[in-house]
């Protein structure tokens, strides 16, 4: 069955996009369609028009001076075989291989996970790893924003009415012996929404402690979120038992979980600490 | 009141497009409502019904063709962003009619059907796989939208075996 | 006999291509979906959103006012407003009460199924919300709100056997034990459907997407008013079933059958997967009590089982799930004393229905827990517990007081099983925990009663045709229906076998109500064995004519003539041979009648329903599944790593077939055991989709291997018994058994999804303080934000 719109306009161009996103009224723009198509179905979100981004070339991993950017219209598929970004940012590579099954991978964009502002994107908390900022366009012009301070709340973000992300920008990774992992808990292996998610990246020093640690996580708030407690507490230490334990006590501040048909919170209390003290393991050895 | 709820009741005029796509290896064109989904383009509009729907939300992978080469559940390809782009169905995965792809014809000897709705997502995917330069053992993985409540997958993974031995010796 | 046996010649017991795949493959098969006809019209259904309610009135103005409606119907438009397969205590549409959700209100024909469905989300029921019952164990308190009727236990069924109090007295170790079994949806691939073409007023022809076209036959007669001759009722190919499309399917037939005849258009149902999921029937959830006890070594001296059994807000096949469950309560173990009740209780929940296993899933379940709980208390290796209980061909007789015709292969199935999966090994040396991984392996076995209950008799008979083609080539027709399981292909290969054939020449055509004679459901693992043996009826009365032919043909006498490799010989001088396409020529020349019918009934059995005592099943097929899991403590996740399969099946009809019921049952019921939970909220289920319906992947696949433990059995075609359900019945109980010794602890809770093996866990989790720190007052931690200030 079709879904509920009246319209489909396809720019050219992204300046043309801008302008109809702008002036046509109920409007949406549309990418990959893997969340949008069956939102409109059900009516969880709905448009009049839709701003079918396939003719834009907002595709690709580009190198930028001081890292990369990622196109918004990039396929999960294309990011997760990345040779750069596999090197560079394996727990984002990690988790667009597990966003969704293949055929969903092949079509979703990087763009349409950060619009669709799901608690559980599984994109997220790697890129809230890698301190990444989203560029945002409108007809008055470009912005970039932290991806940390982009999210609302479920399902909603900053983006002013009208305004379309451009790309994602990946600052370069600081230099040292890196331990980066993704890690995602659900109740089958692959084509799951994460009942909690588990982004953590640490420069471990010749002595053991660890440095610049970032840890994001999924489905645990409203929004994906970092660990700031808990990063905080473990700047300069060695993940040793006890400081693991401590993390794990002071990372339930830093989360929120509810009850809801995934799992509960308790549940999902018990499995943050869990993929935090599996991380940090993995940084003590 | 009868006419007031007449008026409200009128479905909201939808505009049409014309698009442009490749299907199968040959070029078409259609006129779509601007809602309307690959899927149903391809089954109602285009006549091939091989492609299935099994949940319309792309949770179960009856619905995949191939766009431009990569697998993708057509329940959640709006027909408009295909314009321009080629799609393969289950119909035309073989090349010509009558010829099957290696896949499907190991799918036949090895068993791996039987209720049938979930084989054409799964020969679609199949053929992406081995198209794809992946391993067999990725099949695991890059099955796992396909769902199938039949077979308990052992056989499509040794149809998917069989196949990638069979294009690997034509090769 | 393993799976990697060499075929034996012939197309008995080989892997020949299934008459069905090519056309599956290459997408050319016509389910109902890709079914459509000029002027039809597409139905929809407009459902209660609610589980319990009193209807002050249906409001359809604004439906018939949509654009493109063509017909609203309500409850005053059905002739005969009933629909329950055995009793009536459920409406087609409802009038004044809603028992569930998915209740129908009203139906709607339109020109496009997206008017149709748009206009049935706009009939306006305007209702006044009841108490409601949403547990099988409330529901039978005496204050309970009543759901259907006057008491919401709708009957209860017995067995009893000896004097369990007598018997308790020498029992050593005693379990009590309450468990919680959860419900299931069948989650075939093609969602229900069908399509109804009227002619006039007189008859009418129902397409389905079905395994029983006789029941909708019946149920669409019934709603109509019409003779039986009047209703043709044509199986579509069916994408699934597992039970879920016995039952279920009459009643969108019967909806768009009214369409129909009120429209004089065809009209065509097609169920949205949500609706699928909302609406239709599920396994049924039990809650399980146990007492059971044994001696000092180990001998079961009684069990007492106590089940409340869920049936829902209508009985539907409810009766006959509990018939099932009650008899399969013990296992294939003998016990000194038994006594067990089964209570069929109305809830206001999703109602139950048929699914593969038919209640002996649950109850199997309880009883390989219990059995491991004993063998935990006496200190034995569960496996021997099994040993010692088990029956065989010197200790036959089961709960029922049914002394099995031999063999009786249980100890076979279990030492099979056993031996293949490295149990003494494994037992001997438990694998280290790899990583976070901990291993941990289970046993369970089942008795399977193939075909129908003694309740059922009535129904356990079956018709085929079979025609000889003038050129040589075969139709053949049966009753029983093919939902991807292999009958058509079971069905070729019999009649192949029978001819002396090659099965490329037969062909088995799609079930139709008038081509054959009502041949009852295909369920209870039945499809080949009823037939086949009809099948083999048929062959039987066309060689009355054809070996005369022969004969003559051959110059020896009919007696003398055997089918066999595409020709009619002598036996016992293969050389003088004619072809049957020479003989088919022949007889159709001499216009000699080239279609015979064949029919089978089961031999009728004594049973009483009061004490559970008797035959209630012709003859039986025994599993045992061995699992492997793999556990991860910390997160409560299962990796089912193998499954080893060892199967009673008599012999092997159709080896890629057979071999393909047991992987597509294993993995069924591995997700019924670890993933695939029926979320209810006040009986609507929250979860209506395949994202938070979890049922498993290609990347959840266990190894599954084979163990085939073949017979010469009496009952089915060729020597074959049934494999649909007894595939199904032991994984989920093996699984569990697995997953309690790779933890540890006892999960009497299925399904075994990574919160509740947490859960299970409690304190010995090393992170269960988390929760309680969480908590804590804001002054030993600062209170939670959600995330970054803007």
């Amino acid at each position: 069955m079709d879904v509920p719109v009246q319209r489909v306009v396809r720019p050219r161009t992204l300046d043309e996009a801008l302008v109809m996103l702008a002036e046509q009224p109920r409007s949406r723009p549309i990418a990959g369609g893997t969340d949008l198509m069956v939102q409109l179905r059900d009516g969880r979100r709905s448009a009049d028009t839709l701003v079918d981004l396939d003719g834009l070339d907002l595709a690709g991993v580009h190198e930028v001076d001081l890292g990369v950017e990622i196109g918004a219209a990039t396929t999960m598929d294309a990011i997760a075989r990345h040779p750069l970004v596999r090197r560079r940012w394996p727990a984002l590579a990690e988790a667009a291989a597990l966003v969704g099954a293949w055929p969903i991978q092949c079509r979703a964009t990087l763009g349409g996970n950060l619009a669709n502002a799901s608690p559980a994107a599984d994109a997220v908390p790697p890129l809230l790893v890698a301190d990444a900022a989203v560029r945002l366009a409108s007809p008055s012009g470009e912005r970039t924003i932290a991806l940390e301070r982009f999210f609302r709340g479920p399902g909603t973000t900053v983006m002013a009415p009208g305004e379309l992300i451009v790309a994602v920008l990946l600052p370069a990774p600081s230099a040292g012996r890196v331990v980066e992992r993704f890690v995602k808990v659900g109740p089958r292996r692959e084509q799951i929404i994460s009942m909690v998610s588990l982004a953590g990246r640490a420069v471990v020093s010749a002595d053991g402690t660890l440095h610049d640690v970032r840890v994001a996580l999924g489905a645990v708030a409203p929004i994906p979120v970092r660990a700031r407690r808990v990063e905080a507490h473990l700047e300069g230490r060695r993940p040793d038992a006890a400081t693991r334990r401590e993390a794990a006590a002071r990372l339930q501040a830093d989360i929120a979980p509810i009850d809801d048909l995934r799992a509960p919170a308790a549940y999902r209390r018990i499995a943050a600490a869990v993929l935090l003290d599996r991380f940090l393991e993995a940084c003590h050895g | 009141m009868g006419e007031d709820r007449r008026q409200a009741a009128r479905a909201p005029e939808v505009e049409r497009v014309r698009i442009r796509l490749t299907i199968n290896g040959e070029a078409r064109g259609f006129e779509v409502a601007a809602g309307r989904r690959l899927l149903d383009l391809l089954r109602d509009d285009a006549g091939l019904i091989g492609t299935k729907e099994g949940c319309g939300a792309g949770e179960c992978g009856a619905c995949t063709v191939l766009l431009d080469g990569k697998p993708v559940t057509s329940c959640l390809v709006l027909a408009a962003s295909c314009d321009g782009h080629a799609v393969t169905t289950v119909e035309g995965l073989g090349g010509s009619p009558g010829t099957m792809h290696p896949f499907q014809r190991a799918l036949v000897t090895h068993g791996g059907v039987q209720c049938g709705f979930c084989t054409p997502g799964v020969a679609v995917t199949g053929a992406a796989i081995l198209a794809g330069g992946h391993q067999p053992a990725e099949g695991a993985r890059l099955l796992a939208g396909n769902l199938c409540r039949c077979t308990g997958y052992e056989k499509i993974f040794s149809a998917l075996e069989a196949a990638a031995e069979e294009v690997r010796r034509d090769e | 006999m393993t799976s990697h046996l060499e075929p034996v010649p012939g197309p008995l017991g080989g892997r020949h291509p299934r008459i069905d795949a090519a056309a599956k493959v290459t997408g050319s098969t016509r389910y109902v979906a890709d079914l459509a006809l000029p002027g039809m019209l597409h139905a929809a259904l407009a459902t209660a959103t609610v589980a319990s309610a009193r209807v002050l009135g249906v409001d359809t103005a604004a439906a018939r006012a949509h654009a493109d409606v063509v017909a609203v119907l309500t409850a005053a438009d059905v002739p005969a407003n009933s629909i329950g397969v055995i009793f009536g205590d459920q409406p087609l549409l409802v009038t004044d009460r809603v028992r569930m959700v998915g209740d129908r209100f009203a139906l709607v024909a339109a020109r496009t199924a997206e008017a149709a469905w748009t206009a049935a989300r706009l009939v306006g029921a305007s209702l006044e919300e009841l108490p409601g019952v949403f547990d099988p164990v409330a529901a039978v308190a005496d204050d309970a709100p009543l759901v259907n009727g006057a008491s919401n236990v709708f009957r209860t069924f017995h067995v009893q056997r000896g004097d369990t109090a007598k018997q308790a007295k020498r029992a050593a170790v005693v379990v009590e034990a309450e468990y919680r079994v959860g419900g299931q949806d069948h989650a075939y691939l093609e969602p229900q459907g069908c399509l109804a073409i009227p002619e006039g007023r007189e008859r009418i022809t129902i397409v389905a997407s079905c395994q029983c076209p006789f029941y909708i036959q019946q149920g669409v007669a019934s709603v109509l008013g019409l003779p039986l001759a009047a209703v043709r009722v044509e199986q579509a190919p069916t994408g699934g079933g597992f039970g879920g499309k016995e039952d279920y399917p009459t009643e969108p037939a019967a909806c768009a059958a009214l369409l129909a005849w009120h429209t004089g258009h065809p009209v065509r149902l097609i169920y949205p997967r949500e609706l699928d999921l909302q609406a239709t029937t599920k396994r049924h959830a039990m809650v399980v009590r146990h007492r059971w006890g044994a001696d000092r070594a180990g001998r079961l001296r009684f069990a007492e089982v106590e089940t409340f059994m869920d049936a829902g807000a209508y009985v539907g096949l409810s009766t006959v799930v509990a018939e099932r469950a009650n008899v399969s309560a013990i296992g294939p173990y003998h016990v000194g004393a038994v006594r067990v009740a089964t209570h069929v209780v109305y809830t206001n929940n999703l109602f139950g229905g048929a699914f593969r296993g038919f209640g002996a899933p649950q109850v199997t379940w309880a009883a390989e827990a219990t059995m491991d709980k004993l063998a935990t208390r006496l200190g034995m290796d569960p496996v021997e517990l099994r040993r010692v209980n088990v029956l065989d061909d010197t200790r036959r007789t089961i709960c029922t007081g049914q002394r099995l015709r031999t063999p009786v292969l249980a100890r076979e199935v279990l030492d099979r099983a056993v031996e293949l999966a490295g149990w003494d090994g494994f037992r001997a040396a438990p694998p280290a925990a790899d990583g976070a991984w901990r291993h941990g392996m289970g046993v369970s076995l089942v008795l399977y009663g193939c075909n129908l209950h003694w309740g059922g008799q009535r129904l356990d008979r079956s018709s085929a045709v079979v025609i000889l083609q003038a050129d040589g080539s075969v139709v053949v027709r049966v009753g029983l229906t093919e939902m991807g399981q292999g009958n058509l292909t079971a069905c070729q290969t019999v009649a192949a076998a029978a001819l002396g054939v090659d099965p490329s020449q037969v062909q088995v055509w799609q079930p139709d109500t008038t081509t054959v004679a009502d041949s009852g459901p295909t369920v209870a693992s039945r499809g080949s064995l009823m037939s086949g043996r009809a099948i083999l009826d048929a062959v039987r009365r066309l060689r009355v004519r054809l070996d005369p032919v022969a004969a003559e043909l051959l110059g020896c006498r009919p007696g003398e003539v055997e089918l066999a490799g595409g020709f009619a010989r002598v036996a016992g001088s293969p050389e003088r041979a004619v072809a049957m396409q020479a003989v088919a020529k022949e007889m159709s020349a001499r216009r000699i009648e080239t279609i015979a019918t064949g029919w089978h009934r089961t031999k009728a059995r004594r049973f009483d329903p009061a004490t559970g005592q008797g035959a209630p099943y012709e003859f039986y097929a025994m599993a045992c599944h061995v699992a492997r899991v793999a556990v991860d403590p910390g997160l409560g996740i299962v990796r089912v790593e193998e499954v080893t399969a060892a199967h009673d099946v008599g012999r092997v009809l159709h080896r890629d077939a057979l071999e393909g019921q047991i992987h597509g049952g294993v993995v069924q019921g591995m997700g019924w055991g670890v993933s695939e939970e029926l979320r209810l909220d006040r009986g609507r289920l929250v979860n209506p989709n395949f994202t938070d319906y979890v049922i498993p992947t290609s990347a959840d696949a266990p190894r599954i291997t084979i163990a085939l433990v073949e017979s010469d059995s009496e009952a089915g075609p060729c020597g074959a018994k049934g494999i649909g359900e007894p595939s199904f019945i032991p994984t989920a109980a093996a699984v569990r058994n697995a997953v309690c010794d790779a933890l540890g602890v006892e999960v009497d809770t299925l399904p075994l999804t990574p919160p509740r093996l947490v859960e299970a866990l409690g304190e010995r989790h090393p992170f269960a303080w988390v929760v309680e720190a969480a908590t804590r007052p804001a002054t030993e931690h600062e209170p939670a934000t959600v995330g970054p200030r803007a």
